[in-house]
């Protein structure tokens, strides 16, 4: 079969020593840097772009996707064990791992984390396999405004998405288009915003951007709050659940995968509504729901798996459309912009060895995960409690090189930390910075396609409702836009960011 | 006096207003065309004026809301996480990695209440090592260990 074939191509590309060295270190560091409490998967993944700049494009994105599995991972420990949720989607996992881990069962819960995580993943894997190639012969017939229809979806649902107040989603994906903008003007070839700085003459660079927006402004939100609560850490006790445990645990994960496989390819973060409704699945249909709340196992898997296959099919739109559904998706945007690929259709015909490298690859930093995570959990614990008065200022360096190195440009440098002042002021005023990153990256993409639209309908903005695609996606966003006014949606919203 | 009774949010609207403001003054430079043929000011001009807009309904109703309240920020760490990054930027081409890496991270740990002379000296020869080998040596970065430029 083809997808087979293919596939044998990716990993044939993927899987050599090299490679997988770097998977190795990427998936160590991820979780090295994962693992500390309060910081994200985005700000981790930002923080680690510049280890990856040196090496050839294949060997970067591998260490990206192990990079990005430690991340997560590393999220789920610490969610488990502290109870502080590096992200949105590790909010649920927070849910019962930690009351898990009260109950002397952290072990297990980890391991379920782990394996839930990786059957998902490797479902997800063969899906973008079978799917992506589909998606992408689909994608020929995507004209400008069923590309900017798209992207309407993709903010809309980010804005729904964000938690916290909507309206204030909307107005940062509003300043982030704005700031998507800044730069040269394609078409009339005038400079916007550049307050004449050569550096800005190609728009904003996206790493710094990322890198103070989330990694430094986390860190300086981290050091206002302080980590008393640290000390607290439970126990891991078994790493093995038990036989009742897994016969639990088992049906969850094949839930929470189709779930997750579903609702990832949505635009949108998906992987955060995955990982929601999964919990929500669990604890309806469960024979025990008593136990929900106090430690379900059930809980734990179902979401942990829907969670990472939707991470893992959220990649369908970005590699067969070109566009970023998350904000994790954008920093990988922005990590394979500086790789010099261009994600989207063409890919797949033109570097048919980097695109299904990039699939198995993957799953290859899915897999390294289990294998050395699981047996060095003990290692990321000490690291957990390790003085965060050690771990910022290295951070900050890191932070800084990798700004620096882009382009050895250290107008770069200062506006990471202008940008870190900023990030810092929207968490003090609980404005989100992800719906913020979406709109940054698709702000010079939007504006090229309503333009294109707009030239080929010589100025008729009803184009977009008379082309199918573009009408069902139109549609899709009303519909999501539907759902925030609802009431009683709104309330499921509410509770649902607030447990 | 009215009293603003969500703060967050007063200031939030506040700064996308102002964010707006700019937008849409440095966007008067530019040709704002029409639709059959966009310039350049036309999304900047709509983005900034939505962008006031959506602004001016977040601060109207941070009157109405209440709670909000912004948690006290500590001054001393940001400060200094901040001026430790612009003296990365100032020192980087004129010294060098490893000295700049050095320094910049002594100014960092400053930023910590349990601050330690000994183990941030420490951790900076430590650091500014693993960096040169990591980023020079390991990945080759254009990046040089010593300098002297002033």
């Amino acid at each position: 079969m083809d997808v087979f074939a293919n596939l044998a191509l990716g990993f044939s590309a993927a899987a050599t020593p090299t490679n997988l060295l770097f998977c190795l270190v990427g998936c160590l560091l991820g979780t090295l840097i994962g693992v500390l409490p309060g910081i994200g998967p985005i700000a981790t993944i930002a923080m680690l772009l510049p280890v990856t700049y040196g090496l050839d494009p294949l060997a970067a994105l591998i260490m990206l996707a192990g990079i990005y599995y430690g991340a997560q991972y590393g999220g789920s420990t610490t969610a488990i064990l502290v109870n502080l949720p590096g992200e949105t989607s590790s909010v649920i996992t927070c849910i019962e791992g930690y009351k898990m881990a009260r109950n002397g069962r952290a072990g297990a819960a980890l391991t379920v984390a782990a394996l839930a995580s990786f059957f998902a993943g490797c479902v997800g894997t063969i899906i973008i396999a079978m799917f992506a190639p589909i998606l992408a012969s689909f994608a020929v017939q995507f004209r400008s405004p069923e590309y900017f229809s798209l992207m309407i979806f993709g903010l809309v649902a980010a804005v729904v998405l964000a938690n916290g107040s909507v309206i204030k989603a909307v107005a940062m994906v509003l300043l982030g288009l704005l700031f998507g903008l800044v730069g040269t003007d394609i078409q009339s070839g005038v400079t916007r915003f550049t307050f004449g700085v050569t550096e800005l003459y190609d728009g904003i660079d996206f790493v710094p951007l990322a890198m103070g927006l989330f990694g430094i402004a986390e860190l300086m939100a981290n050091l206002d709050r302080r980590f008393e609560d640290r000390s607290q850490t439970q126990k891991i006790g078994s790493l093995w659940p038990t036989r009742k445990e897994t016969m639990l645990a088992i049906p969850a994960v094949l839930r929470g995968t189709g779930l997750g496989s579903l609702l990832g390819i949505l635009p949108g973060g998906g992987a955060v509504l995955a990982s929601f409704s999964s919990y929500t699945l669990e604890k309806k249909i469960s024979r025990s729901r008593a136990q929900f709340g106090k430690g379900a196992i059930e809980g734990v898997a179902g979401p942990e798996a829907a969670n990472n296959a939707g991470a893992q099919t959220s990649f369908i739109p970005l590699l067969t459309l070109g566009i970023p559904s998350t904000p994790v998706m954008a920093i990988m945007v922005g990590a394979m912009m500086i790789q010099g690929i261009a994600p989207g259709t063409a890919l797949i015909t033109e570097r048919p060895q980097l695109f299904w490298g990039m699939i198995a690859s993957m799953w290859i930093g899915n897999a390294m995960l289990v294998i050395i995570n699981l047996p060095l959990i003990g290692l990321w614990v000490t690291l957990l409690r390790a003085p965060y008065r050690l771990l910022f200022p290295c951070i900050v360096i890191l932070c800084c090189v990798g700004a620096y190195a882009i382009s050895s440009s250290t107008f770069l440098v200062m506006m990471m930390a202008g940008f870190a002042v900023l990030g810092y002021a929207f968490g003090k005023l609980g404005c989100e910075g992800a719906p913020f990153l979406l709109g940054f990256v698709l702000g010079p993409l939007m504006e090229e396609n309503l333009r294109r639209s707009m030239i080929l309908s010589f100025g008729d903005p009803l184009i977009f409702v008379q082309r199918p695609i573009s009408l069902t996606l139109l549609l899709m966003s009303l519909a999501l836009v539907l759902m925030i006014v609802l009431p009683s949606f709104r309330r499921t919203r509410e509770v649902a960011f607030q447990e | 006096m009215i009293r603003i009774t969500h703060p967050q949010d007063f200031w939030s609207g506040l700064l996308f207003i102002a964010f707006g403001a700019i937008g849409a003054y440095l966007s008067r430079e530019f040709t704002f065309g029409a639709l059959t043929k966009m310039g350049p000011g036309f999304l900047p001009t709509i983005l900034s004026y939505l962008l006031m807009t959506v602004g001016a309904i977040v601060t109207a109703r941070s009157f109405a809301l209440r709670g909000g309240e912004i948690q006290p920020s500590a001054i001393k760490p940001q400060v200094l996480i901040v001026s430790a990054i612009i003296l990365f930027a100032l020192l980087i081409e004129r010294v060098g990695l490893i000295p700049t890496v050095f320094i910049v991270l002594i100014v960092a740990s400053f930023a910590s209440d349990e601050f330690k002379l000994r183990d941030a000296v420490l951790l900076g020869v430590g650091m500014s090592l693993a960096c040169y080998l990591v980023f020079i040596v390991l990945l080759g970065l254009p990046l040089q260990p010593l300098a002297w430029n002033f």
